[in-house]
């Protein structure tokens, strides 16, 4: 099997990166929901009611309507850093996301990161901090937090 | 305390730990539910010629843990508390992949719980480790532990 290679980072400070912007369908919805599911159980899972699947639900718990599993914009950001820094991300990286606005059902969601600083680290590493968001189709943060990836030879 | 809600959960609680076998399964459909198209997560052809899961697994993993513990409210049994959480924050520090095939234990403890603006929160602190005892991730999550403020 031919291997899929990794990914060298070459960014500067100040930098954007653009990741795709994803429309929250019910359907997007519901494949985070039963992945997870499924994933913990081992076996296709079923996605019941709850506060990402069911207006009435969601509205009984304070709610305005259904909303995005905030893990899908960690997701969304993480496969961005992973699309970018490869296994570097993957053996050495480190992502925060605070869940800051509810992201409701047909919110266009746009990922991004802004690098704040590329510094020499530890035996030749360049080592990144970058700010890492999600946006709505306002422009109003939704998802906001910070990324990290030590890059290069250890 | 352990083995009620979790909203029952407490500072200083120490999670029995979870033991599981990493799929190929549980890496592609988690990968599918969170739109990770990278093919690493998807067969072997990856730079170390083995299948990997996606990083942000580690939330799966805390769901196995409150399963295993908190037994009055298992979300992935479909078994829903008096309240529906909602997640505030991630932070996930990646040491090395994890890859199919590998049994994994995850184990953890609440560090912390307070109320914030009327509403109570949860720290935790989890970590991943393989049966040879390599580090794979070590997690913090903040969780609101119900929505609505009381009275409302």
């Amino acid at each position: 099997m031919t291997a899929i290679n990794d990914i060298k980072a070459k960014f500067k400070t100040g930098d954007v990166i653009h990741g795709p912007a994803r429309v929250q369908t019910p359907e997007r919805i519901e494949w985070y929901d039963s992945a997870m599911l499924s994933a913990a159980t081992g076996g296709l899972a079923q996605v019941g009611i709850n506060i990402h699947t069911d207006d009435e639900f969601a509205k009984s718990q304070g709610l305005k309507a259904v909303i995005s599993d905030g893990m899908m914009m960690t997701g969304y950001c993480s496969e961005m850093m992973v699309r970018n820094f490869g296994m570097d991300y993957l053996t050495r990286g480190e992502l925060r996301t605070k869940f800051i606005k509810p992201v409701y059902l047909k919110d266009t969601v746009h990922t991004l990161a802004k690098v704040l600083s590329t510094e020499p680290g530890e035996n030749g590493t360049t080592v990144y901090k970058l700010d890492v968001w999600c946006e709505n189709q306002d422009g109003v943060k939704v998802t906001d937090g910070d990324a990290k990836v030590t890059v290069g030879a250890v | 305390m352990l083995g009620g809600f979790i909203s029952d959960l407490e500072a200083g609680d120490v999670f029995k730990p979870v033991t599981y076998v990493l799929t190929a399964f549980m890496a592609s459909e988690y990968a599918h539910g969170v739109e990770e198209a990278w093919e690493w997560y998807h067969s072997d052809a990856t730079p170390t010629g083995r299948q990997m899961r996606p990083p942000t697994m580690i939330h799966v993993d805390k769901m196995r843990i409150l399963e295993a513990n908190c037994l009055k409210e298992r979300r992935v049994s479909g078994e829903k508390g008096p309240h529906a959480r909602v997640h505030y924050e991630y932070y996930a520090r990646q040491h090395s992949p994890a890859y199919v095939g590998e049994t994994l234990t995850v184990s953890g403890k609440i560090t912390d719980r307070y109320i914030k603006r009327g509403r109570t929160y949860i720290d935790y602190y989890l970590e991943v480790r393989t049966s040879d005892d390599r580090l794979v991730t070590t997690y913090t999550d903040k969780t609101l532990l119900k929505y609505q403020k009381d009275g409302e």
